[in-house]
């Protein structure tokens, strides 16, 4: 358990301090920089109740929007992630997926694509359309949450793979 | 009240969303609002003192560029200065900057800055200690950059000009035409001169600069060249299309600009409408 909590404290900082320092300064092609902070929602360990998660999410989208100075996109867009994780979760795994007690790191790498899909079109899709905020600006919304959406996917995978490799061994 | 209760307990996890996504709308909402004071933002101690780090790192990447970009500039400066000295006396050059200009200006450093989202900030690393105040122009050694907005003693945040709620007074160099300048939220080097009379002589490659009408820039300062020009509104106004000298992705040393005498021209602005 205690084990458990520092991992995640681990994690949260990390992912904090790589999106600022790293990955918000990537600009690639001029505005793409990959988010990689939504790890940490989907890698929390899977639990019956869903509060706590909620809050943990809520302060990480807070907290880079007092960076990014965004308002509360990233705050809503990380909220409506952790509320529908248990959605994607069994959509991936199938109906039993609490009684199997997984943990997410460690399923095959096919499924966590699937679920890393599913999450990145959630919550880049609330983020952009609150950034941009404009229903005439629609198209632009989009070509920003798919382009930014496909960045996101693939720095992901290659942190998720890294990561298993270690985990495993 | 039992009933109340077990509603409460069941939808917990609902209300709770709710709550959260309701608190994280309303600052939305807040930071898309022009001049209403917002609780999320980048100038706290913490967040400012991070961005700073994070520029200072990141400085290292791009000293030559920098060094680069600010030698021409001051070699420009040191020829403007070259032919104002002519009609000094002796050697007092110094007197270029004396009272007769009512304009401070605060060299700063760009920490933070976006251009992606409809409602762009950019953080500087001066603050109120230093004299900064809401309301005053950024420019940088190219063109404008935006309007001060909020500041603690040690950050500020400024307004970028690729904000949807901006709009700067703007003016064709060689006539006295003016409109007002916006951005339409797609392409960062690119803004609008809108409300300009169908009767302007405007044509491709003219320069636009700030107007005399401006009091948060002195006028004559540069901010882009004319590529489009097309009549709206049933041919009564042209809708001119402003190419930016500014490349607003790649700002790093800017100027505060204080207008001494801003508070003075406002209130004669405003007379007629008080009585």
């Amino acid at each position: 358990m205690n084990k458990d909590l520092l991992t995640n404290i681990v994690r949260f900082i990390g992912l904090l301090f790589f999106q600022i320092f790293l990955f918000d300064q990537i600009n690639f092609l001029g505005f793409i920089n990959p988010m990689v902070y939504l790890l940490f929602i989907i890698l929390y360990p899977i639990e019956n109740k869903r509060w706590d998660i909620m809050l943990i999410s809520f302060l990480l989208g807070i907290i880079l929007d007092t960076f990014q100075d965004t308002g509360g996109a990233h705050a809503a867009a990380c909220v409506t992630l952790a509320f529908t994780r248990p959605i994607w979760l069994r959509l991936v795994y199938g109906e039993s997926y609490k009684m199997k007690n997984i943990k997410v790191l460690k399923t095959s790498m096919d499924r966590l694509l699937l679920l890393l899909l599913f999450c990145i079109i959630v919550h880049h899709v609330i983020f952009f359309s609150l950034v941009i905020f404009n229903g005439s600006q629609i198209l632009y919304t989009l070509k920003l949450t798919l382009s930014i959406g496909a960045a996101t996917l693939v720095v992901n995978c290659i942190i998720l793979a890294l990561f298993k490799s270690r985990v495993k061994s | 009240m039992q009933q109340i209760f077990n509603f409460l307990i069941k939808y917990r996890n609902l209300l709770l969303y709710l709550f959260l996504m309701v608190i994280a709308v309303t600052f939305t909402i807040q930071s898309h609002d022009y001049h209403r004071s917002t609780t999320i933002h980048s100038t706290g101690k913490i967040t400012g003192g991070i961005l700073s780090t994070r520029n200072g790192v990141y400085d290292y990447f791009d000293l030559i560029n920098h060094n680069k970009k600010l030698s021409e500039e001051n070699a420009s400066l040191r020829m403007r200065l070259l032919e104002i000295g002519d009609t000094l006396l002796g050697k007092e050059t110094t007197l270029t900057f004396t009272d007769s200009i009512p304009y401070n200006i605060f060299p700063a450093r760009v920490i933070k800055n976006d251009f992606y989202k409809s409602d762009n900030y950019i953080t500087i690393d001066i603050g109120a200690n230093q004299g900064i105040q809401p309301d005053m122009g950024v420019i940088s050694t190219s063109g404008i950059v935006g309007v001060t907005d909020r500041s603690n003693e040690k950050f500020s945040r400024v307004i970028s000009i690729l904000n949807s709620q901006i709009s700067l007074n703007a003016q064709i160099k060689g006539t006295s035409t003016i409109g007002s300048l916006k951005w339409d939220g797609y392409d960062p080097y690119v803004m609008s001169l809108e409300d300009v009379p169908r009767l302007a002589q405007v044509k491709k490659g003219d320069t636009i600069i700030t107007g005399k009408q401006s009091t948060l820039f002195p006028s004559d300062i540069l901010i882009g060249e004319v590529q489009d020009a097309k009549l709206v509104e049933n041919g009564s106004r042209y809708k001119i299309t402003v190419r930016l000298f500014n490349d607003m992705t790649d700002l790093d040393h800017i100027y505060v600009i204080k207008n001494r005498d801003q508070k003075a021209i406002q209130e004669i602005d405003t007379l007629g409408t008080n009585e």
